[in-house]
């Protein structure tokens, strides 16, 4: 049985995405009974539409509507139009990711008061702390099957050999590495099977080893019958009455009929790109910069992770395919420690690309072509490498903005993202490129090839929580500091990037939050 | 050959070199044996833009992506579907068509004779260098980047798995088989 809410229902949660934030939070408040829309504007895909192949689940799932990247940095040369690599669809960047599920370090909530002032970037502080997170975190790894933790007590996945090659080279040169703590099973659990390594996570996992809300946190909450996921489902505009509560929200449905669902509250969760421009696009009379931006933070800060990638080729053959996607991280340098040359720390993951994606990311752009590149692709099955990913320093120029005359299929100002390094991404990338080399040459490498950013499944800030209202758009809660019906439950609220991976905070950080929802409403405060 | 400024370009330069110059001279051998056997119309079929620009076409492909061990079908399979196209598509005709044209004035600007002609890969590479930035050069490039790459025929000629799950994955097929890296 399929539950159906009224439009009119002004009872009603209204959540705006189904991945880690917001599919979390609709089955973590339907579990307490709480109703909710969930407006997802990707589809619904099935099991049977997972395929082991790069590009087909790459043109099927990933969220290709008209974006612009703009400033120097080379991502706006290589990828002019695609500078988020995420998706759309039921389940959000979680049928996407690669599970990869670490906590924040303590000093991460901190970087401010840590580093202090940073010229030209506009770090600042979490209002939350470690601590606070902690017990959540404990959740969400239970929730979630993270391997390799107290909190499940599940193994590890076991070295394989892309892994023995990387370990070996930090060993060789005194650095950290350690296997993976991956939301992937490694035994039946939660009703899902254990990983049979089929090495394609990061094109939605074929048998569902890997925690995705897709088939976790989506089908949980509808079986409680509290929550009605309506896929294909675009939001326009976030509605709000004369004293600034939100009402309702107006989307295109999947016919592009619009529609206007009634809400009692509403969750922003379209990741780090969509949440701001929602808020953006809702600008009225009364919220003329956009809804929630009292402080103009809205859609600024934008973060991606300090990336870049490193593939070594070797004589013998690493076939680094055949493993999960991420088997290890060299943490060696994931401290704050400004004597290295930069600020925040970065961890190297273990990381395979299938032979299709590396031919367009060994050497990406228009120069992407001649004998060095083939030659290294014709050694594909002899590499090894990593993805570097590093803390983003929040800078207010780097930024989401609304195209002031192009408009999407919906009539939606096209997003316009702008993107460049700050010195101490630049600092840190070079650090880790050459830290890297030296792990590769270590072990016998006969070529290092360093590879730029890609576009970013790693994308936070836009909405960021603070202590005081004038420096962020949310609470300690994900709640907009003007509007108290208004709560954004997506990576877009994170003060900082940290060097983790972000998953795992987005879910702690909504089972937090609908705890907190849950209690403000039953003291009638919401 | 455009040697990339990534972070080997200055460990072992005497072997680059060596192998640069064993790839030149093979290369420049196989340009001889061309007019006959690799480049003969009847290599794949281009009704949409003639004799010429089929062999010029193939000659770039095999610039592009350059894989001496891999056979000419490869790259024609490329090709053959993209001419197929141009034979309804005017603008596409005009794109390879043109394109050849300003590859072979390039080349007749630089070297006195037709890029099929230009014997040494590096001087073709520069001709190609100098129009990467075209719509032609990158519709060229794009098309190949799918047709050997995400080519499955090949992938296990570079050693790729592809699809793995109907096979069970590698749980219990070798994902942990590495027998040289501790002895390194």
């Amino acid at each position: 049985m399929t539950t159906k809410f009224d439009l009119n229902d002004d009872s009603l949660v209204v959540i705006i995405g189904s991945g880690a934030g917001g599919g979390t939070l609709a089955n973590e408040l339907a579990q307490k009974g709480i109703k909710s829309v969930v407006l997802e504007a990707g589809r619904r895909f099935k099991m049977d539409d997972i395929e082991n192949d790069e590009w087909k689940m790459f043109g099927k799932i990933s969220w290709l509507d008209k974006r612009y990247v703009e400033g120097p940095a080379r991502l706006a040369k290589d990828f002019p139009n695609l500078p988020a690599w995420i998706v759309k669809g039921v389940g959000g960047a979680t049928v996407h990711w690669a599970g990869v599920a670490m906590r924040f370090q303590e000093h991460e909530f901190k970087m401010k008061t840590l580093n202090g002032v940073i010229p030209g970037a506009n770090v600042l502080d979490w209002p939350i702390t470690l601590q606070e997170l902690e017990p959540y975190y404990v959740k969400a790894e239970k929730k979630m099957g993270v391997c390799g933790t107290e909190a499940t007590g599940m193994p590890f996945h076991g070295q394989s050999s892309h892994y023995k090659v990387v370990a070996e080279g930090a060993k060789r040169i005194g650095a950290k590495c350690e296997q993976a703590t991956l939301a992937i099973n490694t035994e039946v659990r939660d009703g899902r099977p254990p990983c049979q390594v089929n090495g394609f996570c990061m094109q939605g996992c074929k048998i569902g080893a890997k925690w995705s809300t897709m088939y976790t946190e989506i089908p949980k909450a509808e079986a409680t019958g509290n929550v009605e996921v309506r896929p294909q489902s675009m939001v326009l505009r976030i509605e709000h009455d004369k004293t600034g509560k939100i009402t309702g929200v107006l989307y295109a449905d999947q016919d592009g009929n619009q529609q206007l669902q009634k809400a009692r509250i509403v969750a922003v969760a379209g990741n780090s790109i969509e949440s701001p421009r929602m808020l953006l696009n809702s600008a009225s009379s009364m919220f003329p910069d956009g809804l929630a931006n009292g402080s103009g933070q809205v859609g600024q800060n934008y973060m991606t992770h300090t990336t870049g990638g490193v593939y070594a080729e070797f004589e013998k053959p690493v076939h680094m395919y055949k493993s999960t996607v991420v088997p290890g991280i060299v943490h060696e340098w994931k401290d704050n420690d400004p004597s290295r040359g930069h600020m925040a720390g970065y961890e190297l993951e273990i990381l395979h690309l299938g032979l299709p994606f590396m031919s367009a990311f060994l050497k990406p752009g228009k120069g992407g072509w001649g004998r060095e590149l083939a030659d290294s692709l014709a050694n594909y099955d002899n590499m090894a490498g990593f993805w570097i990913c590093g803390e983003d320093m929040a800078v207010e120029s780097n930024n989401i903005t609304l195209h002031p005359t192009e408009k999407d299929q919906y009539g939606l100002p096209v997003p316009v993202v702008y993107k460049t390094d700050h010195i101490n991404d630049t600092r840190m990338r070079n650090h880790a490129y050459d830290r890297s080399k030296e792990l590769f040459d270590s072990i016998g490498a006969i070529k290092v090839n360093n590879l730029p950013p890609y576009p970013a499944s790693h994308n936070m800030g836009t909405n960021r929580m603070s202590e005081h209202a004038r420096d962020g758009v949310v609470n300690r809660w994900g709640q907009s500091h003007e509007i108290s019906n208004l709560f954004v439950s997506d990576g877009s609220q994170f003060t900082s990037s940290g060097t983790e991976n972000p998953t795992l905070t987005i879910v702690a950080l909504a089972i937090r939050q609908a705890d907190y929802i849950a209690d403000q409403m039953k003291k009638q405060l919401l | 050959m455009n040697k990339n400024k990534s972070a080997d370009s200055s460990t072992k330069p005497n072997l680059g070199r060596r192998r640069f110059l064993a790839r030149s001279s093979a290369a420049a051998i196989g340009v001889g044996a061309l007019g006959s056997t690799l480049l003969s119309p009847a290599a794949w079929a281009a009704k949409a833009v003639g004799d010429h620009a089929s062999a010029t076409l193939l000659r770039m492909a095999r610039d592009v992506f350059p894989h001496d061990r891999l056979e000419d079908k490869y790259y024609a399979q490329v090709l053959s579907p993209l001419a197929e196209s141009a034979l309804a598509d005017k603008e596409l005709a005009a794109l390879l068509k043109d394109g050849v044209a300003t590859l072979d004035e390039q080349a007749q600007k630089v070297f006195s004779k037709a890029y099929l002609d230009v014997a040494s890969e590096a001087d073709r590479v520069t001709l190609l260098k100098a129009m990467q930035d075209t719509a032609f050069f990158q519709k060229i490039k794009g098309d190949l980047m799918m047709g050997i790459y995400n080519n499955q025929e090949l992938w296990p000629r570079f050693g790729y798995g592809g699809s793995a799950w109907e096979k069970g994955g590698y749980v219990n097929r070798g994902y942990d088989k590495n027998d040289w890296i501790e002895e390194v």
